[in-house]
């Protein structure tokens, strides 16, 4: 068995995770990062894209919003290239009671949120395809996050700085030295082969699957309630700005413009399995009504995908005896040695994308007092690698830098402007396991042909460059289609149903991929 | 205002392999049809070879087919179509190829191999028919079984097929030689990828740009000394199929010609240079039989007299124009074209003259399997048929292509057999109720 020895052993490859690791990274400590499937396929990478304004708690919970403000500007600063300053808006829709906008006004400036009236007219000429009777309109600055760039440059950053990054990697069990943890023990999910990691302070990042994670260092009172949502990406971008119903928030109220599509979010359900991705036909038919009410005909445009996230809803089952000292509502971070009488172990979860470097800043001091040790948090200062300009992304920017290299660059994916080039950079770089992976790095198959002309070319060039033989590359094509299939079904209706047929045309006709040799 | 009225005999909707197919066979019996589409319909999709029935679905086969590792489908690969035939209808009564009859089939078969010899390209020809499918590399280096194929792809036949080089260039983003040459190796042939060097003007050049680069000579020339001294004793060559457009036979034979050995296409991702081949044959012998073909012309209503449709509404140049006829051939296709339409309250509607369907779900079943490879219940959906190929709910209306229920072309690799088959048997019904034919023009009166 193959051993590593770190300061930091973080396990959970979210943006909770990868943020302690940069954040430990800066500091000087050596980390491990660990995740059990690719980075920031877990709760990160299946949520809106929504940066937090704060408006949305403003009435409700002024710490979380004064946290997601606070954040909010610090994260247009250091992760500017991840970032699209869309600006929100909250509308008042025929369904919505007009006077909760003094309420939210009122909110946002107790919170030092920033919130504007603005005159109707002229919310709709910025966004003609709202609902033409809405009412009033609150201008915040609600943006849009790239959450697998800003995962990607985290990574990066913190292996820049030494750190080693371990995507599929599971923890199969948590070494314990008496009463304290000393790191753990993982397999690789490619190879099987087993790594022991021994570690000074173990992190336990691992959001929605914190409770699992907690049971193998023989700590069961970690409760985290995962709380299932789906979300719809439409087509292009039925709206530029983050739209909210102005209401006290709820199922169905937003609809967030990220990349070239738009999501509409998002249900809320207790379950009781965090692998639980079920998308369940009357929870999509809901969310669309939902989302009519904020763009009419919104059932006509194209639903591209579907996808089930879930959210880590802290309980603490001992939350009379722990001090909420450093315990927000947001998030909950817990240090085992006070806790539960384990050194060596702390748990961050809960929280919010919006907040996940407060999280990682709160995570590393509290490893750093573990560790006896002063060093001090520079993530507010440092801008991540990619974001040094403080350069934010502007959608309009994507065709122009793709345009001047028309006739050198080959594209392989039109949808989503990828380029072969940028392809093999990441199979260059490692790390990369399947063209899901690739999908998550590059946006590859993500528009609105959903891989139909892509994906035949992407294998081929995995297969050229990848290192792996030709049964591996059918094995990575079926997987594509898969897991595809999964977020498509549910919503397969109108052109997008079109799209499917013409996809299928080219995969089971053409191509024949349900026989390919055995 | 009312809108202008023209007359027909037969107004066939829809310009892929089945519209064109029904078309051609009507203006051939000299009825006089006009064929009204929206747009080019499948040819340009697809490989352009005639799929008659690759697999049979499990209910189907005997004995029953093993589960693939891959997860693929349990479907039992088809050798000889005639034999199978029998047993697909035994499984499946209300298949399209129990309403179009093995007789249509053999017949259309064997009109389409004579329509592409008399077609506007010179000696290109299409083999085979119903005795044996062959097996055909596809751009994935798997094998796909086919009945009637273009000249150009007979070499790649997998019982005949040795040694093999597959070649492509890295300026050609639509075909990956590497993957197909090491699963081609995993079925049994001796195949390895070759790389050219070759130069277009743009970096994102599909088979399309090849296939006109290739219809000049000296390109050939070029492609030729750059392949021969890379070639092996005994090794034949492959290439994306892009052998020419205007001139496929001469291409191919020329190639072959110059590197002394067999050569033959893989088809791949769209655009389909051998399918607008048979767009071109199609429409021409459609046009030489005196038919007229109106692409951009979608129908955007029906006037019914009745249980019959008198005439259909297309808008064209900002003025709507009726087409009357006494018979009406809807080859729109199915899901793929739109003709067939599912919103988002899972209400379906055949788009073109909004005729009942059948084959739909029932409230709460499922529309779509979770599984890729599953049974989608609405994967068989299909405008609803009174008896043969009519339209149940009008008199006069006949159904040909994707637009029949009860297929799932892509599994069974029948797609491009039951739209030739479907199209040659509705001319025929056409004629028959209507009294259509009458002495056939001359080509040369027959101009439009």
């Amino acid at each position: 068995m193959v051993g590593l020895e770190c300061d930091l052993l973080v396990i959970g490859g979210g943006a909770t995770g990868a943020g302690v690791a940069w954040d430990a990274a800066l500091r000087g400590l050596e980390v491990v990062l660990v995740d059990r499937h690719d980075l920031a396929s877990g709760t990160s990478g299946r949520f809106h894209g929504l940066l937090h304004s704060g408006a949305r708690y403003a009435v409700k919970d002024p710490r979380a919003a004064r946290e997601c403000i606070s954040e909010n500007r610090v994260l247009r600063r250091v992760a500017a290239d991840c970032i699209e300053d869309t600006g929100g808006l909250f509308v008042t829709t025929p369904w919505d009671d007009p006077a909760y906008a003094d309420r939210l006004l009122e909110g946002c400036r107790q919170t030092g949120v920033d919130c504007e009236e603005l005159a109707v007219g002229r919310a709709l000429r910025q966004e003609p395809l709202l609902h033409p009777r809405i009412a009033r309109a609150l201008a915040v600055p609600d943006a849009s996050i790239d959450v697998w760039k800003l995962v990607g440059a985290l990574c990066r950053g913190a292996q820049q700085r030494g750190a080693r990054v371990l995507p599929y990697h599971a923890v199969v069990a948590i070494s314990r030295d008496g009463e304290e943890v000393r790191g753990a023990r993982l397999r690789d999910a490619r190879s099987g082969e087993e790594l022991e990691v021994r570690a000074r302070v173990t992190v336990n990042a691992a959001g929605a699957w914190a409770g699992q994670v907690a049971e193998l260092a023989g700590i069961d009172s970690v409760r985290v309630l995962p709380g299932r949502g789906i979300m719809i990406a439409m087509a292009h971008r039925l709206v530029n700005t983050v739209v909210n119903r102005c209401k006290p928030p709820a199922d169905g109220d937003i609809i967030v413009p990220i990349r070239t599509v738009s999501v509409i979010g998002t249900t809320d359900e207790h379950t009781e399995d965090p692998d639980d991705q079920r998308v369940p036909e009357q929870e999509v038919d809901a969310l669309l009504d939902d989302g009519e009410r904020l763009v009419p005909n919104l059932r006509e445009a194209r639903a591209l995908r579907v996808w089930t996230g879930v959210r880590p809803l802290f309980e603490d089952a001992k939350a009379a005896a722990t001090p909420t000292r450093d315990v927000t509502r947001a998030h909950a971070l817990l240090e085992h040695s006070e806790r539960d009488g384990v050194g060596g172990l702390i748990t961050i979860t809960g929280g919010k994308l919006t907040t996940f470097r407060l999280m990682a800043e709160e995570t590393v001091d509290a490893a750093c007092r573990a560790l006896g040790e002063a060093r001090p948090c520079t993530t507010a200062t440092e801008p991540l690698p990619g974001s040094e300009e403080q350069h934010s992304y502007r959608l309009s920017e994507r065709l122009g830098r793709k345009e001047g290299g028309l006739r050198e660059r080959q594209v392989v994916c039109e949808c989503e402007l990828v380029s072969r080039e940028q392809l093999e950079q990441q199979l260059a770089r490692g790390g990369v396991a399947s063209l899901d992976d690739l999908r998550r790095r590059l946006r590859l198959g993500m528009g609105p042909c959903q891989g139909g002309f892509c994906i035949y070319r992407a294998t081929g060039i995995l297969h050229e460059q990848g290192g792996i033989t030709a049964a591996e590359a059918d094995a990575a094509l079926l997987e594509f289609l898969d897991e595809r299939w999964k977020g498509s079904w549910p919503i397969l209706y109108g052109d997008q149903l079109r799209q499917a047929r013409l996809d299928e045309w080219i995969f089971q006709g053409v191509l024949d991929v349900a026989h390919l040799p055995a | 205002m009312s809108a202008a009225e023209l007359g027909y005999d037969a107004v066939v909707i829809g310009a892929g392999t089945a519209g064109l197919t029904a078309a051609c066979r009507l203006a051939e019996e000299g009825a006089r049809v006009c064929v009204l589409a929206k747009g080019i319909g499948c040819t340009h999709l697809a490989a352009g070879t005639v799929d008659v029935l690759g697999y049979l679905p499990e209910a189907a086969a005997e004995p029953a087919p093993r589960q693939r590792p891959t997860g693929g489908p349990t479907a039992a690969l088809v050798r000889e179509p005639a034999a199978a035939l029998p047993r697909l209808l035994a499984a499946l009564p209300e298949h399209p190829y129990a309403r179009t009859g093995r007789a249509a089939l053999e017949e259309a078969l064997a009109w389409l191999a004579r329509t592409v010899l008399a077609g506007p390209l010179p000696g290109y020809r299409y083999l085979g028919g119903l005795e044996r499918n062959r097996l055909l590399p596809t751009a994935l280096g798997g094998l796909r079984p086919s009945a009637l194929i273009p000249e150009t792809f007979a070499a790649g036949d997998a019982s005949a097929l040795r040694r093999v080089a597959i070649v492509g260039s890295p300026a050609l983003r639509d075909f990956h030689p590497r993957l197909c040459a090491e699963n081609l190796r995993r079925t049994g042939v001796q195949a390895r990828p070759l790389s050219v060097p070759l130069e277009f003007d743009r970096a994102d050049a599909s088979t399309l740009t090849l296939a006109r680069r290739l219809d000049d000579r000296a390109f050939r020339a070029r492609l030729c000394a750059e392949l021969t001294p890379l070639l092996r004793d005994e090794e034949q060559v492959a290439l994306p199929a892009a052998l020419g457009l205007r001139d496929p036979h001469a291409v191919w034979s020329d190639l072959e010609r110059r590197l002394g050995r067999a050569v033959f296409e893989i088809p791949t991702l769209p655009p389909s240079v051998p399918g607008m081949r048979l767009f071109e044959i199609l429409s021409s012998a459609l046009r030489r039989a005196g038919g007229r073909l109106a692409l951009g012309a979608e129908v955007i209503g029906a006037q019914r007299r009745g249980a019959r449709v008198h005439s259909v509404s297309v808008r064209a140049a900002g003025h709507e124009r009726r087409y009357a006829a006494e018979v009406f051939v809807l080859a729109s296709g199915g899901l793929a074209s739109g003709a067939i339409e599912l919103d988002s309250r899972w209400r379906a509607s055949e788009r073109v003259l909004g005729l009942a369907l059948e084959g739909l779900p029932s409230a709460g079943e499922r529309r779509f399997s979770p599984d890729y490879f599953g049974e989608h219940p609405f994967a068989r959906v299909g405008v609803a048929l009174g008896p043969q190929l009519w339209a149940r709910e009008v008199e006069n209306v006949l159904v040909a292509g994707a637009a029949l229920p009860g297929a799932l072309p892509w599994r069974e690799g029948s797609g491009e057999g039951i739209a030739l088959a479907s199209g040659y048997r509705a001319a025929q019904l056409a004629i028959e109720a209507a009294g259509l034919a009458r002495p056939a023009r001359s080509p040369a009166g027959a101009v439009l």
